[in-house]
């Protein structure tokens, strides 16, 4: 008995060591959770002015052309509740549905090979399709979801900012530039001079699901036409 | 809302098979190490019931990797799993047990049938006959080892739903627990029944053996489904709904009731207290009492997953 104990230790020893190994070995990509508040000039958020938005879905359309999304999926939603009120006197409350960059995001953090991931110079949660695998673990994990397969590449897809297409190119991205009433805000959370937070700071907002702790970035500005909604 | 498909179902029967069997497979290497080390030692290799382990959790764990790797939407990307990998991710953690835990199954069925497979071999392979009694003198350790990854794997396939936080119903620290004693439950019944078809005897030292824990277990697993429910119910709010949702009146409801509660839970339990004090086991009793415990389990596995990711906040 005494043998065969020390023989079982030495064996969870050896697996440790093992697993500790393996750890050296870690993607990088994935220590953006460990440390979620490294240092970075840049964090770019979104607002989105519910009072503002007409509910055309010219950003649905953008976004589409821009970033090439195939019928079927589509990395924003213009969601319509409603109408409100007596005819004539008519309202409805639109509000985007899409990724929410989160600070916190559970899409990164179930990503088993590290494809979904938070860049660290802008704060904006992007997938990696090269070493994305198809799980789909992270669509069943995001709280909004606002993830899908998308049909082409077969890897997870999403909003990203349009970090590939247009921030690269330095341009705003295509939803907000293709918002007739403007009723999009895009830029950096921590630029006080930036019109995002000169808007955070002049309007109060809300952001969705914020008791799941997952901090989103995407902020609403509640439409004061309307429903009371509980 | 339809019973199998709605909006926000991301993972789908597929799933439910893959926890099935990943559970199926520790619960039966579970018993089968509890019955060589209390019951049979170095008989264990002549023991049908050993036997069925040995060839129900390599089978049940290959055929559930390869449902998941099938259900990826890039399966032939499945070697990135094994190369990048995520410490924060439970599927991440949980492909490493399953990849250890193979490694350990099979060293430890070397060790078990060694005396068998040396004599397959004869004078054949000298490599792996020395390679062979070599894995025997560490069979202390692998037993030990393998104890540890079949638990983990059984408690795994729990974590990886309640990892999901945007689902009340899944996102339930009880729920890794009721996942590893259904698995094991289901693990013994898959060891019985394939015993009993390998002609074991069903009035057996193992039987007995067997059935003598699954009363507790069944026990265990009984308050634990209550306290998963309590839980949800007693938390209020959206987890409140989930939990109300799931026992209703839908289809979801009837397969809780009747198939879980019912036919997996309920049955086998009294068929077991009633075993007690009668006298001999049949084939035909122990053969129905595990199909009714896997069928049980098996449900169980779809009913979370279903009604799990029907309840999204
Ligand atoms: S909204 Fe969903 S996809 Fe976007 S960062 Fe959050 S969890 Fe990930
Ligand atoms: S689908 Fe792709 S991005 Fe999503 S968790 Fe799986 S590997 Fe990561
Ligand atoms: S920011 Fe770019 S990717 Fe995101 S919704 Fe707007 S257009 Fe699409």
């Amino acid at each position: 008995m005494q043998v065969s104990k020390r023989q079982f230790l030495k064996g969870v020893g050896a697996l440790l060591a093992g697993v500790s190994v393996y750890g050296a070995t870690r993607t990088p990509q994935a220590d953006s959770l460990l440390q979620p508040e490294q240092e970075s000039e840049i964090k770019y958020a979104m607002v989105h002015d519910e009072n503002a938005c007409i509910g055309c879905n010219a950003c649905v359309q953008a976004c589409r052309e821009v970033n090439h999304i195939p019928e079927g999926v589509t990395r924003v939603k213009i969601e319509r509740k409603g109408p409100f009120g007596e005819y004539p006197d008519q309202s409805y409350r639109f509000s985007r549905v899409s990724c929410q960059h989160c600070e916190a995001a559970p899409c990164v953090r179930v990503c088993p090979t590290g494809a979904a991931y938070i860049d660290k110079e802008t704060g904006i949660v992007a997938v990696n399709s090269d070493r994305c695998v198809g799980c789909q673990y992270c669509i069943a994990a995001c709280p909004y979801q606002v993830r899908y397969i998308h049909p082409e590449t077969r890897t997870a897809d999403k909003c990203d900012f349009c970090q590939k297409s247009r921030l690269a190119q330095g341009l705003q991205p295509a939803c907000v530039e293709a918002c007739p009433t403007k009723a999009l805000t895009f830029g950096n959370l921590k630029d006080p001079e930036s019109d995002l937070v000169k808007l955070l700071k002049r309007k109060p907002s809300y952001r969705a699901k914020v008791d799941l702790g997952t901090r989103p970035k995407l902020f609403h500005i509640q439409t004061i036409d309307g429903e009371i909604m509980l | 809302m339809s019973a199998f498909h709605f909006e926000g179902l991301v993972w789908h029967w597929p799933i439910a098979i893959y926890l099935f069997l990943a559970g199926l497979s520790a619960g039966a290497v579970f018993f089968a190490i509890m019955l060589k080390h209390f019951k049979l030692s170095h008989e264990a290799w002549h023991s049908p019931f050993v036997q069925a382990a040995a060839i129900i959790a390599p089978v049940a764990v290959f055929g559930g990797l390869g449902i998941l790797v099938f259900d990826l939407t890039r399966p032939l990307d499945f070697w990135k799993i094994l190369v990048f990998y995520n410490t924060s991710s439970v599927m991440s953690m949980g492909v490493l047990v399953l990849m250890a835990y193979q490694l350990v199954l099979f060293a430890w069925i070397a060790c078990v049938f060694q005396r068998r497979i040396t004599q397959l071999l004869g004078n054949r392979l000298p490599v792996a006959n020395r390679l062979l009694s070599w894995l025997v003198k560490q069979e202390a350790a692998i037993t030990g080892i393998l104890v540890i990854l079949a638990i983990s794997l059984g408690a795994y396939t729990g974590f990886l739903l309640s990892a999901l936080i945007g689902f009340p119903l899944l996102n339930n620290p009880v729920l890794p627990l009721l996942f590893l004693i259904s698995g094991l439950s289901s693990g013994a019944a898959a060891t019985l029944l394939g015993g009993v078809l390998l002609r074991g005897n069903p009035n057996g030292v193992e039987v007995r053996f067997i059935h003598g824990i699954e009363i507790p277990l069944i026990l265990v697993e009984i308050g634990l489904l209550f306290t998963f429910f309590a839980g949800l119910i007693l938390s209020g709010g959206q987890s409140q709904v989930a939990a109300l949702n799931a026992l209703g009146f839908g289809f979801w409801g009837w397969i809780f009731w009747a198939g879980v509660i019912g036919i997996g839970l309920t049955l086998p339990l009294a068929f077991n207290l009633w075993m007690k004090v009668s006298a001999d086991r049949k084939f035909a009793y122990v053969a129905v009492t595990a199909s009714f415990s896997l069928i049980g389990v098996f449900l169980l596995r779809n009913f979370i997953l279903y009604t799990g990711q029907m309840t999204g906040i």
